[in-house]
């Protein structure tokens, strides 16, 4: 239908009309945009109106079907949508996509020579110990050995505390730690840095990950319960990322992962693992804890 | 209306039989304005929902336990609250939690509403970029945009919203204030305002997400824990627009609904009496 048709028709072949109509719309009355009055018969308004509700309800029917079933299982079934319904389809494969676009866009972000914010010792805020399942007891510190493997050497190598803090220079720093549950914690933090650990002892040529892993972590009954996370080497090479041994000025304790844990700022908490046992360099990304339980891998933040 | 009463009455009798008396339409809105606005209402949803389970995780604000209910966290006083002034909820099983499961994913849900969060969050994102290079290249952001007169002309409209339930239970004529312009100036105020906290959450939410890296955005709403804090009192903002916005919306008429879903109004004259 010509629109424009429709609006001049009638004022041309009827002159009391538009004289009615003149006053209805006065220059002023419109002042953002010009007046786009025009006549329409009532049923093709109602045809127009018929169709537009029409394709509106449908594509509202379809957003409410497409976002009801990105829901999570349980909480659809609170709403009493769904009834225990085991096979409900699989959704995740959206919402795995945005968390990988969201982790692009992380890594796009990160540069090496980007350095965090660092604070004053007047701004450091209490540090929850927030071991998820049960604090390990102090018993595995005299025995503790730091493991690397997938050296250029080919060998591995087993250290212990003493040749760690004798080998390297210590680096103090006061960072931000930011937990995925939203709160953060100021902490004043001294250890040495990744950096240097790798260029004393080279990964492997192809390496380009790395995964550090806690043989002393337990699950929430003090069962043994190892805590691992990936690690881009790119990351392990920025200067802020520490192996610290200190928290505060004193030596590291159970709670807070002695006698040596991952301090990285650039990434959430959960990478920043508590007593390392053993640290390997692989080609491909290696598992993560957390990611296996539905996280993100990267966590730069 | 009696002014277009006349008006239809004499064209039907001065129009030709053939062609049946035609309706004044007026185009009200863009089809991208009708387009990002629908688009809202399933992500804004999306991201309250998913990010409520995300505050839950760490709540900001906290008061010591209630020695009777173990509360710490004042929206689980209200989910308590409901649990016990409500007929048919004292079986509940946890009256904190009500608030988290009737309207966010639930609590302990942090990884999935985290990833609902982001593709949300990526949507809404790009539904406001093109709402803004749309209205930019259109001009139609000009009706948005407040004027000087808006304080006096919302004052106003603000009274006058207040006065029409009286006057219709009293059927007392009330007149519409006159303007003449697309939208009146409490409008305008509303309509400039959600988009600037639309994109302050934006900014806010990237401040929280980024802290190291945009550690500049972080610092411009105060560090980390303000810009959470900002982050959810805009999220309240978006709420706290919706309630009247709907009101007023069914109050006004289906014409006004109908506008932003078909584009089009027979309301030719916007300022005429209610």
């Amino acid at each position: 239908m010509n629109l424009e048709d429709e609006h001049s028709a009638p004022e041309a072949d009827n002159t009391s009309s538009t004289e009615s109509v003149s006053p209805r719309k006065p220059a002023s009355f419109f002042q953002e945009q010009p007046p786009q009055v025009m006549e329409v018969a009532p049923q093709v308004l109602r045809h127009w109106t018929r169709r537009d509700l029409l394709l509106f309800g449908m594509s509202a029917t379809a957003a409410a079907a497409g976002a009801g079933s990105l829901l999570p299982q349980a909480t659809l079934e609170r709403l009493g949508i769904i009834h225990g319904n085991k096979n409900w389809p699989n959704k995740e494969w959206l919402l795995n996509r945005s968390l990988r676009i969201d982790d692009d866009v992380a890594e796009a972000l990160y540069s090496r020579n980007r350095l965090v914010p660092t604070y004053t010792k007047s701004q450091i805020t209490p540090l929850r110990n927030n071991y998820l399942g049960a604090t390990p007891d102090a018993s595995y510190i005299p025995e503790w050995r730091l493991t690397l493997d997938g050296l250029a050497s080919g060998l591995s190598v087993v250290l212990n505390i003493r040749t760690l803090l004798a080998s390297f220079h210590v680096h103090e720093q006061i960072t931000r730690l930011v937990c995925v549950e939203g709160w953060s914690a100021i902490a004043w933090w001294a250890g040495f840095r990744f950096d240097d650990l790798l260029r004393a002892h080279p990964p492997m040529s192809q390496a380009k990950w790395v995964r550090i892993e806690s043989s002393v972590n337990l699950g929430p009954w003090g069962n043994p319960d190892p805590y691992y996370v990936s690690l881009d080497l790119s990351t392990a090479r920025h200067s802020q990322t520490l192996l610290a041994t200190h928290l505060n000025g004193k030596p590291l304790t159970v709670e807070h992962g002695a006698p040596l844990r991952l301090l990285v700022p650039v990434k959430l908490g959960l990478k920043n693992i508590k007593a390392v046992t053993r640290i390997t360099y692989t080609k491909d990304e290696p598992s993560d804890y957390w990611a296996k339980r539905g996280y993100s891998r990267y966590e730069g933040i | 209306m009696p002014h277009s009463t006349q008006l239809d009455k004499e064209r039907i009798t001065t129009s030709t039989p053939e062609s049946e008396a035609g309706v004044l339409v007026v185009r009200r809105h863009h089809l991208l304005v009708r387009c990002s606005h629908w688009l809202n209402v399933p992500i804004l949803l999306g991201l309250i929902l998913s990010g409520l389970s995300i505050y839950w995780a760490s709540p900001v604000y906290q008061h010591k336990p209630n020695p009777k209910t173990g509360s710490f966290d004042p929206l689980a006083d209200i989910g308590i609250w409901i649990c016990v002034h409500v007929p048919g909820l004292h079986q509940y099983s946890s009256p904190p939690d009500w608030v988290y499961n009737h309207i966010s994913l639930g609590p302990g849900m942090l990884a999935v509403a985290l990833r609902l969060h982001w593709l949300c969050a990526y949507l809404f994102m790009l539904n406001g970029l093109v709402f803004v290079i749309g209205s930019a290249m259109g001009g139609g952001w000009r009706s948005l945009l407040p004027r000087r007169t808006d304080l006096r002309d919302a004052l106003k409209m603000f009274r006058y919203y207040l006065g029409v339930p009286l006057a219709k239970l009293t059927h007392r004529s009330w007149p519409h204030p006159r303007f003449n312009t697309k939208y009146n100036a409490l409008q305008r105020v509303a309509y400039f305002s959600v988009p600037v906290a639309g994109l302050l959450s934006v900014f806010t939410g990237w401040a929280i997400h980024k802290p190291t890296q945009l550690h500049w955005l972080t610092a411009i709403f105060g560090g980390y824990d303000k810009a959470r804090i900002w982050h959810f009192w805009l999220m309240w903002f978006l709420v706290l627009f919706v309630v009247p916005h709907v009101i007023l919306v069914l109050a006004d008429g289906w014409d006004t609904l109908r506008s932003m879903i078909v584009g089009w109004s027979t309301r030719a004259e916007r300022s005429e009496d209610f």
